[in-house]
């Protein structure tokens, strides 16, 4: 039987090499901690079996069942210490035995600030097709684990190790933003965890930061874009001002929609790069681009600042008399009835509409305002398809997540029919291959909604920047 | 020419939103000697009871009334059981750190009663639409707002420099204790400033809403600004908070126009450069 005179708690700097000291002097001990091996975690919860005072209250909590067990070798069966840890070797590093317990999902969002409505919408929709196949896929349980990543990629970073290391997620997924989305981007390849994007649509991470590890269920900001240039030059105008917010995803968006644009012949008149997260009063935008008098106007605005900016729009008197088009999210469901009238024709390109008539969507609208009791937006269906992914994933995996190639593996053969219509994940962008609509902002039974005038068909993301 | 004077306007309909925002924060600055970093949460408040009473009796107006006032009892209420524990010399940290403590757990309270969705308040009917200004049009309830901030800082300035109570006020930012001495209630005082300043954030909630939306961060965001404004303008005196939001609310507009990439940048170097000419702001009150 193992007879041990140290248990060292904490497997990290401190703990290491405290054990390791220890080992050397030739004391038989066994190093202790809760991540599945030794380096990880905080750097202050060494615990030696002798010491006085403890670092966290795991180790409190760890400590007092170690005084109340009778005996130490109970102890160490009821922390379920692997029993061939000897001190032979200079470090062992012992892991609990892990059963297969449920299958944990890392959601990373933002559930405060100024995208905490998208946060929260792609919770709901993820929520909502977890509980229809009963919360379980490849024969385990579905845990969620939401952590709120606000919009800022330290806090995001600070989360995602929060979620991976201390809570052992066994993949991540979420994250709105494109800038928290790329400053995760290496931790994910380094560490060789799964992330499925839900919503960040930053071009590069199905092009130059492509990862085998990051799959996204969302879309590219080139998708909706790109298609909707060609459009707007053959039905709309033939020259435009452009206005985006000054961060990635405004700049993808612009840069794809000018390159069909211009493609097609059209001409560019100014574009405008507001500051981001916040524009505050739009009013001097608005002014410079009555100012410049433009045929048409194209924007991407999203969230609060897509209400700021399109009623302001309606303020100046541009609404109605300058046709508006832009990428989707301004005209969204989520923030058009705050824009109200002033949204009234605004034209748009995206990869689903609430009044988009297809069996899935028709289905998934009602079990949505059924169960929230307000309109679905693209980023509940984003958050249902992306539980979707994840079930068919565990599925095809038989719920083993050790093996993260494999699961790898089993993304690119995901397709079904989704709320947007034909939905697959493509192997060369890691981004779905789905069709984009042009919507249009009418009255609809006295309340405003973006209504399918034309199908733009089946987009994929060339994977690279040949189309901007 | 004509967009240059369209921006002019937008310049003064954001300097006189900051005007009555820093007017409250500088009051109770000059008065109580507390920097109340809560000032933004009292302008979502105000924002938001005005959306509410908008949304229950259609009625702008009554919502212009109303909200401050709301705002103005719940500063009394925080003032009586927090704030007057903090009052003391070298005691800013203390206050600080409560007042910034209160706009955090304010800004989570907004969002669970209000929810995190954007939300849109309208100009009042008669204010709605447009209006020719020198033959350009103009949204009304925009000049409205302008003539309203302009109202409300005569309004100030009559109060403060020409009534009795107003003279009480002066001779408390001088030295409160020796007005003590004189017979004045301080305490009655010190609650009377904290009701106008925090229900003038009000007041630009309700106003500001139609202009800015009401949506969860904004309580941060005009904090900055107004603090921008009274770094400038220097803290306590009416005149540096009128002529601080002039110079904010323009270097807004105008960097959004000339240069929106660099806006916010804009704004943080006016704030370095007086503070490089001046390190008290414009007119700094020269406290004893």
């Amino acid at each position: 039987m193992l007879e041990l005179e140290v248990v060292v708690f904490g497997a990290v700097v401190i703990g290491c090499a405290t054990a390791f000291q220890l080992a050397r002097k030739g004391h038989r001990l066994v190093l202790v901690d809760t991540n599945y091996q030794a380096g990880f975690g905080s750097m202050s919860n060494v615990y030696a079996i002798v010491a006085t005072h403890c670092a966290s209250w795991t180790i409190i909590q760890m400590v007092t069942r170690l005084f109340s067990a009778i005996t130490r070798r109970e102890f160490l069966k009821a922390t379920g210490v692997a029993a061939t840890a000897y001190a032979a070797g200079p470090l062992i590093s012992a892991c609990s035995g892990r059963a297969v317990g449920p299958v944990k999902i890392g959601v990373l969002l933002p559930y405060s600030d100024i995208y905490a409505v998208l946060g929260e919408s792609i919770t709901e929709g993820m929520k909502m097709y977890f509980d229809e196949v009963g919360n379980e896929a490849g024969g385990r349980q579905i845990e969620m684990l939401t952590e709120d990543s606000e919009i800022k990629m330290d806090v995001a970073q600070q989360k995602a190790r929060k979620l991976v290391e201390q809570y052992e997620a066994d993949l991540v997924t979420g994250i709105v933003s494109t800038g928290v989305l790329y400053g995760l981007r290496d931790y994910f390849d380094t560490n060789k965890k799964m992330l499925i994007c839900a919503n960040a649509g930053g071009n590069k991470i199905s092009r130059d930061l492509k990862t085998p590890y990051i799959w996204r269920v969302s879309f590219s900001n080139w998708q909706p874009n790109w298609p909707l240039g060609t459009w707007a030059y053959e039905n709309v105008a033939k020259s435009v001002f452009m206005s985006a917010p000054d961060y990635g995803a405004g700049h993808n968006m612009v840069d794809a929609f000018a390159n069909s644009f211009q493609a097609a012949g059209g001409e560019i008149l100014g574009t405008q790069f507001t500051p981001f997260p916040s524009m505050g009063d739009p009013a001097p935008f608005i002014t410079e681009i009555r100012g410049s008098d433009p045929p048409m106007v194209f924007c991407f605005y999203s969230g609060g600042a897509a209400v700021t900016f399109v009623q302001s729009y309606g303020e100046f008197g541009l609404s109605g008399h300058i046709p508006l088009v832009c990428a989707g999210f301004t005209v969204e469901e989520d923030v058009l009835p705050a824009e109200g009238e002033a949204a009234l024709g605004a034209l748009s390109g995206l990869h689903w509409a609430l009044m988009l008539d297809n069996p899935a969507n028709r289905k998934f609208t009602a079990a949505y305002k059924a169960r929230t009791g307000k309109d679905a937006n693209v980023f509940a269906v984003q958050g249902y398809d992306t539980g979707r992914v994840i079930v068919e994933m565990l599925n095809t995996v038989q719920g083993d997540t050790s093996n993260v190639n494999s699961m790898i593996d089993s993304m690119a053969g995901i397709s079904f029919d989704s709320p947007r219509g034909p939905f697959s994940l493509d192997r060369n962008s890691q981004n779905p291959t789905q069709h984009i609509y042009v919507r249009e902002v009418q009255e609809v039974d006295g309340s405003l909604h973006n209504v399918v005038i034309e199908d733009l068909g089946e987009i994929t993301d060339p994977g690279d920047d040949s189309l901007g | 020419m004509e967009t240059l004077l369209i921006q002019f306007l937008n310049g003064l309909v954001s300097s006189m939103l900051l005007f009555i925002m820093a007017a409250g924060l500088s009051l109770i600055f000059g008065q109580m000697n507390v920097i109340n970093l809560a000032h933004g949460s009292f302008y979502m408040l105000g924002g938001y009871i005005g959306l509410s009473i908008v949304h229950q009796f259609e009625n702008f107006w009554l919502a212009l009334l109303l909200a401050p006032i709301i705002v103005s009892a719940l500063g009394i209420i925080i003032e009586y059981v927090f704030l007057r524990r903090l009052y003391g010399e070298n005691r800013h940290l203390e206050q600080v750190l409560f007042t910034f403590g209160l706009a955090v757990i304010a800004s989570d309270q907004l969002r669970r009663i209000w929810g995190s969705y954007v939300e849109a308040v309208s100009a009042p009917l008669e204010l709605q639409g447009q209006i020719l200004v020198l033959g350009i049009s103009f949204p009304v309830y925009r000049l409205a707002l302008i003539v309203f901030g302009a109202m409300i800082a005569l309004l100030l300035w009559v109060l403060i420099e020409r009534t009795r109570v107003g003279a009480i006020i002066r001779a408390g930012v001088y030295d409160a204790d020796m007005l003590g001495g004189l017979g004045i209630n301080i305490d009655l005082i010190f609650a009377a400033v904290f009701a106008l300043g925090t229900g003038l954030a009000g007041l630009a909630g309700v106003i500001g809403a139609p202009v800015l939306n009401l949506y969860p961060g904004l309580d941060f965001e005009i904090m900055i600004l107004t603090l921008a404004v009274v770094v400038v303008g220097g803290l306590g005196t009416l005149r540096g908070v009128l002529l601080g939001s002039l110079l904010i609310g323009m270097a807004d507009t105008f960097g959004k126009a000339l240069l929106p990439e660099f806006s916010l940048f804009l704004i943080f170097a006016v704030m370095a450069l007086i503070l490089l000419v001046r390190p008290v702001g414009l007119f700094s009150l020269n406290r004893r």
